[in-house]
């Protein structure tokens, strides 16, 4: 039996979203709603790092250049942080790095960031979910997509 | 204006101190309106040394980038102090490079000059564009009076100045050793133009603006080189591994690059608009770093190169930072 689908259902778009998360509280985080069988969209692609202070802006910028359609950035709730303060570092540069890719005209809303502890897998499964429909409804990223050309 | 006797003076004084090795200032260029850096060693060389509107360059980062030689055996290490001949925005380039420890507060001289602004040479050349040598300039009640061949002509001060000195918060030396003339009054801070423009069209809107720039930039770094605050010995554009951005020119790589250009002077910017001045096909990349200037102002209340005692804007934080955007 052959399944049919409907052309708006396959061409649905999926969306791409780099996650990078910090190794002490979003990824134990990610792994507790991998192990508490909480279900989230398989939208996201997860990126290790050691600390949400450890993402550089250009890390967001290639990945949007690489065929990413959203970047998450995961980090521990302030205070929290296991070198002290590497989110609240994070924060700031975060928050220029929005402004600035809304001022060029990139979407600000494609680069999210979110803090989840090693005990919200609930929360970590929601957030995926918000991020993705978001991501969905504004569009796949073709702006700045890197050009594989000899 | 500046008096040039004074400066002469005082750059002489200066320059046969002891503790100094040479004096960096501003020279005529060899044609049309362009200007030089000028370096005296010895008291000699300071006739040539001038200082009109036309001295837009900022040389902020001159005594960082000297070349050290290695020593010869039992040679000792020449430690006397640089003297630089600054303006406004040029002492604040010189306060944000000692706040990041590159150089030395006491490793430098600095001659101050109040500056009232300065003429964009783009402009300048566009209305004279075939002269060869001017004689003199200087600026008089609102009114730049260019003399060229003997002949004057009087040009309103609004149709030469750069449009960056308009929003210039520094207009007098932030710290210097010697200041040459009086301290200038500060003018009616305006926002950098086509900047409210921008912010009100949409996403959409914008991207076509500055996919258009983007497209044109030819990669030439000419805003890095001539950038005071691109000092890096080693920059990320030109690192082969991780490579973080291609060297092929298209619209991509470009805008990766104009992105961390412009993100690498994130609280960092002091205006002194030499990039865009520099750029071959005319990005206005000011507007970017005003854009940033004027966020980190509103969200972090920071202003760089105003206090070499302060911490750089990302190697700190408050607790109260903002965080609407953290879901």
């Amino acid at each position: 039996m052959t399944v049919t689908k409907t052309k708006t259902e396959l061409e649905e778009f999926e969306p791409n979203i780099i996650g990078f998360l910090c190794n002490w509280c979003s990824y134990a985080g990610a792994d507790l709603a991998g192990t508490s069988r909480i279900q989230y969209p398989a939208n996201i692609k997860i990126i290790k790092v050691m600390c949400s202070g450890r993402v550089n802006p250009m890390y967001v910028v290639n990945a949007l250049q690489q065929g990413a359609d959203g970047v998450l950035i995961g980090g521990c709730h302030p205070g929290d942080c296991h070198y002290q303060h590497g989110n609240l570092l994070a924060r700031r540069r975060m928050a220029i790095l929005k402004n600035l890719l809304e001022f060029i005209g990139i979407d600000s809303r494609r680069v999210r960031m979110t803090w989840v502890s090693a005990a919200e897998g609930r929360k970590f499964a929601e957030v995926i979910k918000e991020v993705t429909e978001k991501i969905k409804k504004i569009g796949p990223m073709k702006d700045i997509q890197r050009v594989n050309e000899w | 204006m500046v008096d040039q006797q004074l400066l002469i003076d005082e750059v002489k004084k200066v320059v046969s101190r002891d503790d100094v090795k040479c004096v960096i200032g501003y020279k005529k260029g060899t044609s049309g309106f362009t200007i030089s850096p000028a370096f005296a060693y010895s008291t000699e060389y300071v006739d040539k040394f001038i200082f009109n509107p036309l001295c837009k360059k900022n040389l902020a980062a001159y005594p960082l980038l000297e070349d050290k030689l290695p020593l010869k055996r039992e040679e000792k290490e020449d430690k006397r102090k640089i003297g630089i001949v600054a303006k406004g925005c040029d002492t604040r380039a010189l306060v944000q490079i000692i706040q990041e420890k590159g150089l030395k507060r006491e490793d430098l001289v600095i001659i101050g000059i109040p500056c009232s602004g300065v003429i964009d040479y783009k402009k300048i050349t566009a209305m004279f564009p075939n002269e060869e040598a001017y004689s003199t300039i200087e600026e008089e009640q609102g009114f730049y009076k260019i003399s060229i061949n003997g002949k004057v002509h009087e040009i309103a001060k609004e149709e030469l100045l750069a449009d960056y000195c308009t929003s210039c918060i520094a207009p007098n030396p932030v710290i210097y050793d010697v200041l040459i003339g009086e301290e200038v009054e500060h003018w009616d801070l305006e926002e950098h133009k086509n900047l409210d423009v921008l912010e009100e069209k949409d996403v959409g809107a914008r991207w076509e603006y500055w996919k258009e720039h983007f497209d044109r930039c030819i990669r030439c770094y000419a805003c890095r080189e001539a950038c005071p605050l691109c000092y890096c010995k080693e920059c990320m554009a030109d690192l082969l591994n991780p490579q973080w951005i291609r060297r092929s020119v298209n619209l991509s790589e470009n805008t990766a690059w104009n992105i961390m250009r412009a993100y690498h002077l994130a609280g960092r910017c002091v205006g002194c608009g030499e990039c865009e001045s520099v750029c071959p096909v005319n990005i206005p990349l000011m507007e970017l770093n005003k854009e940033i200037e004027k966020d980190v102002k509103n969200m972090f209340e920071y202003s760089a190169g105003m206090d070499s005692e302060e911490k750089p804007l990302f190697g700190t934080f408050r607790p109260d930072d903002p965080e609407e955007f953290i879901m």
